[in-house]
């Protein structure tokens, strides 16, 4: 293995790695624009220039790599390479970029919604001068849309080809392109072909500076404002892993988190936007029970005792339908207290993609099916004659939450119940069947573990506080268990369920929130590339 | 040196020169004929030792180039011949192709055999249209007699050559940019590593050479390495076609052998300057290279290294003068303005900055200039493409030599007609 050197410190790397690369993984910082992990090298920024030894030039470090050299050409008898990333020629060369960078840029910082996590700021902070020589005229340009979503203020932008270079790598669609030439350069979507991919809102978060904006987040809030929840996109089976931006409690934006063994460094707009969704619903966050065509709060105590007595004395003639929208310990809790038969509600599919660079959208658009099947499997072969032929009359349902129009099968099940439990957040179809409603927490307030298409199982974290009287689905599970049976076991917070799961469910034998961390966990040992 | 005979133009003035018929009528083909029974290996190392340097600019060594193609590689390997020629100043490889375009294809193909490639291609400045024209029937004439195509000349060789224009970017005669765009991409120099020799047109080893490298080579073949290497310096030898354009009396292309004094160039080959005028300034290499005063034009020799010794260089060999009426801030301009415009846009120090310079030199010529302007011009052009003194970290700081070439001359300018730029500054701001 080749031996490095970069300031002082003497670093091991694998033969061909970059210098950037091996810099960043040993946490030392080289300012970079064009250099983005996912994407080709074009080296066209200057920004990471570096001093080689033995090297006239001083070198773009994104393409300068490592390799192993003879002994007789060794640096000091040992090292393959020496580099030097804070020479006064470095450190000079990086002010001279950043004057370049800033000669038309409008240091709009006040209302640049990229203002605290941009850059262009951040490197002129700490690399760049205090004074600008420039006494011309700046070029100015008005913001235009490059798609419905996505508009650039070309004042800002810094022409590092990130956002072309994503659309024709990773979405593979190619409808950004650098227009004109020098000076006159900027980037342009084509006309005919609008950035609308379900991958453009990723231009925005790869933009090094406050050129790609999103329409979505334009002038909504500032960055240090909000709140960083990193969690698990919900929107499909993928399990795209992001971070949640809020205040309070209202969600502003959320952006994908790198994680390799899932969605590299990107996520689709279904999920970026999905969270506008719960904005407009009607939440339930009270208990409910059902007056003739209407329904009045109760209080949890008596819903709950209404509940247990209600399931009690269908003894054995319950039946349970778990939910792929709801965690493994929420379906798993299910599974321990319906004795009887286990049903799903019918799945909603959607449109399979995959990008040539990989990246997928799972036709399967809930996010923890892989898991609900491990937890709680359905016990019968056919859901729907079971009921008949067991003549059951009580079910206990968790809803999606997905306002669905239900088939003339399930009109069929409803109308044969006597009563009907529904476990939910918001007033679906289903939920007005109900006999009683127990309110539980939308999808950014749950918390629990679940698993994706590929079998890794991930830990959800709640981005959002709980609405109103709403409880944790599992809890409200647990409360109805306690009060139908005195003597059951009784988990007091996440873990012990997620304990007891791995004690009933060989396959998440390993599961724990503290193995689970940012990246998740495979079940399938190895994780899959 | 009387007694040196043009070589490349030997027969321009003839009539029909450009025919197949009349360039095998003065031993055209020979050369191919002998290099197809030849082992490539012994081609490269006969142009290797010639000491042929690229024409195109940079004046890197042709068979050095060429021995830079991997031996195993089993991707195809390509040849694309530079007749992009768009450096001010310069119109050498226009007259090669217009008079002598058989001479060119048979170093060509010579180059292709040298370097084991089925398929080469001519890319040609768009602009060029009576050239792509008879070029076209160059290659027409070359398939029908079995000079290209399947088994050239009764050997197992094959060939095919592809003529593909330029749409006018100066960028595009830079071999990377040239070979983005051959691909049908837009002209933007690739950053090297790798090199166009291991992965240049479409991933696959290419040979990037110019118009006249090319046209030596039949000649290199024919008479042998060591008659070219006799020819002016031993380390960058052969003769060389010189483009005098600018305050002279008799404007062309003049072919000498390389070294002649740039003096003899202006003076006796292109018949000095008109109306007795004094000579103010030069390009010795076309409108990238360091403009050279008077005093250096008297004593510099038209060689790579003399050129280099006296901070500017070859080139192109594109000599542009200037005589005492020349305005030097409007020529620096004029310079600024067509890099600025040419610039890709690619990279940061050369997008940005050559547009500085062009704002910043047309308020000189406006006359709001301001003294500390020259330092900052200065320090524009060294943030650009550095000094010109090649110490470490002055130079290389673009993807391509785009950089160094708008840097140099517009630094060569205000360095040495610094008075002149200071005439245009305000009287009053010079003394506040």
């Amino acid at each position: 293995m080749p031996l490095l050197k970069i300031d002082d410190k003497e670093i091991q790397v694998k033969s061909g790695a970059t210098v950037l690369e091996t810099a960043e993984e040993n946490g030392i910082e080289i300012p970079h624009y064009c250099y983005h992990p996912a994407l080709e090298t074009v080296g066209s920024c200057r920004m990471c220039l570096v001093q080689v030894e033995g090297m006239p030039k001083l070198q773009v470090s994104c393409n300068t790599f490592v390799g192993d050299v003879h002994p007789d050409r060794k640096v000091d008898g040992k090292y393959d390479m020496v580099v030097h990333t804070q020479t006064d020629l470095v450190v000079q060369e990086r002010k001279n970029i950043l004057e370049f960078l800033l000669l038309n840029h409008p240091l709009d910082c006040p209302v640049c919604d990229q203002a605290g996590e941009c850059y262009l700021q951040d490197y002129s902070f700490k690399f760049g001068n205090a004074h600008s020589r420039f006494m011309e005229n700046k070029r100015v340009r008005s913001n235009e849309y490059l798609g419905s979503q996505i508009v650039i203020n070309h004042n800002r932008c810094i022409l590092c080809s990130r956002c072309v270079r994503f659309t024709q790598e990773i979405s593979g669609t190619s409808e950004l392109y650098v227009e004109a030439r020098g000076y006159n350069s900027k980037v342009a979507a084509l006309e005919e072909k609008p950035l609308d991919n379900l991958l453009a809102g990723n231009v925005a978060d790869i933009c090094p500076v406050g050129a790609l904006l999103s329409t979505d987040y334009i002038h909504k809030n500032r960055i240090w404002n909000l709140k960083k929840q990193p969690s698990v996109c919900q929107d499909c089976s993928v399990g795209c892993n992001i971070d949640v931006f809020s205040q309070k409690n209202q969600i502003f934006r959320l952006s994908p988190r790198e994680n390799h063994d899932v969605n590299g460094y990107f996520m689709c707009d279904i999920g970026r936007y999905g969270f506008h969704r719960f904005e407009e619903i009607e939440r339930v966050t009270k208990p409910m029970i059902r007056k003739g065509d209407s329904f009045v709060s109760i209080e949890w105590e008596k819903a709950i005792l209404d509940t247990a007595k209600a399931l009690k004395s269908a003894k054995a003639e319950v039946s349970g339908v778990t939910s792929p929208f709801h965690t493994n310990e929420t379906n798993f809790m299910l599974g321990l207290m319906v004795d009887g038969i286990i049903g799903n509600l019918s799945q909603i599919n959607d449109e399979e993609i995959t990008y040539p660079s990989g990246f997928r959208i799972s036709n399967d658009r809930s996010p923890n099916r892989n898991g609900m099947n491990d937890v709680c499997p359905v016990n019968v072969e056919d859901f729907i004659s079971e009921i008949d032929k067991q003549n059951i009359r009580t079910i206990y349902i968790l809803d999606d939450g997905v306002d669905r129009d239900f088939d003339e099968v399930w009109k069929s099940i409803l109308s044969k119940m006597d009563f009907v439990i529904v476990q939910t957040y918001r007033m679906t179809m289903l939920a007005q069947s109900a006999n009683i409603i127990l309110p539980g927490l939308a999808p950014f307030e749950r918390e629990g573990t679940i698993t994706n298409d590929r079998g890794r199982v991930q830990w959800l974290r709640p981005s959002l506080p709980i609405n109103g009287e709403s409880r944790a689905d599992w809890e409200i599970l647990m409360m109805v268990m306690k009060t139908m049976d005195k003597k059951a076991q009784v988990f007091t917070d996440l873990s012990q369920v997620i304990m007891e799961m791995c004690e009933k469910i060989p396959a998440y034998k390993d599961v724990s929130f503290f193995k689970l961390g940012e990246k998740g966990l495979s079940l399938n040992g190895a994780t899959p590339e | 040196m009387n007694t040196f005979k043009p070589v490349l133009t030997e027969h321009i003035n003839q009539k029909d020169c450009h025919t197949l018929q009349f360039y095998k009528s003065v031993g055209g083909y020979i050369g191919l004929e002998k290099v197809l029974k030849m082992n490539p290996e012994n081609v490269t190392q006969e142009v290797k030792d010639s000491n042929l340097r690229g024409r195109g600019g940079a004046g890197f060594s042709t068979g050095v180039k060429w021995g830079f193609i991997p031996k195993d590689s089993s991707k195809p390997k390509y040849l694309i011949n530079n007749a992009d020629e768009s450096e001010p100043g310069t119109f050498k490889d226009r007259l090669l192709m217009n008079k002598a375009p058989h001479q060119m294809l048979e170093g060509m193909i010579i180059a292709a055999y040298a370097i084991g490639c089925h398929t080469s291609f001519i890319y040609i400045r768009g602009e060029f249209y009576k050239e792509y024209k008879i070029l076209e029937k160059t290659i027409a004439e070359a398939y029908e007699n079995n000079i290209l195509g399947q088994n050239i000349l009764g050997s197992n060789y094959n060939l095919d050559v592809v003529i593909h224009r330029g749409a006018g970017a100066y960028i595009c005669g830079e071999e990377t940019g040239l070979i983005e765009s051959l691909e049908g991409k837009r002209g933007w120099p690739r950053i090297k590593p790798p090199f166009p020799a291991i992965e240049g047109y479409l991933q696959s080893p290419t040979i990037v050479n110019n118009v006249e490298t090319l046209s030596c080579i039949p000649h290199i073949i024919n008479r042998g390495s060591n008659w070219f290497k006799s020819i002016g310096p031993e380390k960058g030898p052969g003769p060389r076609l010189f483009c005098i354009s600018g305050c002279v009396n008799n404007p062309g292309v003049y072919e000498e052998p390389m070294g002649i004094p740039l003096k003899d160039l202006i003076y006796e080959k292109a018949g000095g300057i008109p109306d007795g005028k004094q000579l103010k300034a030069v390009f010795p290499g076309g409108s990238s290279s360091a403009i050279l005063t008077a005093d250096e034009a008297f004593d510099v020799k038209m060689d790579y290294e003399d050129l280099v010794e006296k901070k500017s260089m070859l080139g192109s060999a594109g000599v542009i003068v200037m005589d005492e009426t020349v305005d030097m801030v409007q020529a620096c301009l004029n310079i600024a303005r067509f890099y600025a415009h040419e610039s890709c846009g690619q990279c940061t120090p050369c997008r940005e900055g050559t547009a500085w310079l062009v704002k910043m030199l047309t308020r000189i010529v406006n006359g709001n200039g301001t003294p500390n302007d020259i330092d900052m011009l200065l320090d524009i052009t060294d943030n650009i493409g550095g000094l010109i003194d090649f110490s470490q970290g002055s130079f290389g700081k673009t993807i391509c030599p785009f950089g160094e070439a708008v840097s140099w001359p517009v630094r060569s300018f205000v360095e040495k007609f610094k008075d002149e730029f200071l005439e245009y500054v305000p009287k009053e701001k010079v003394f506040a």
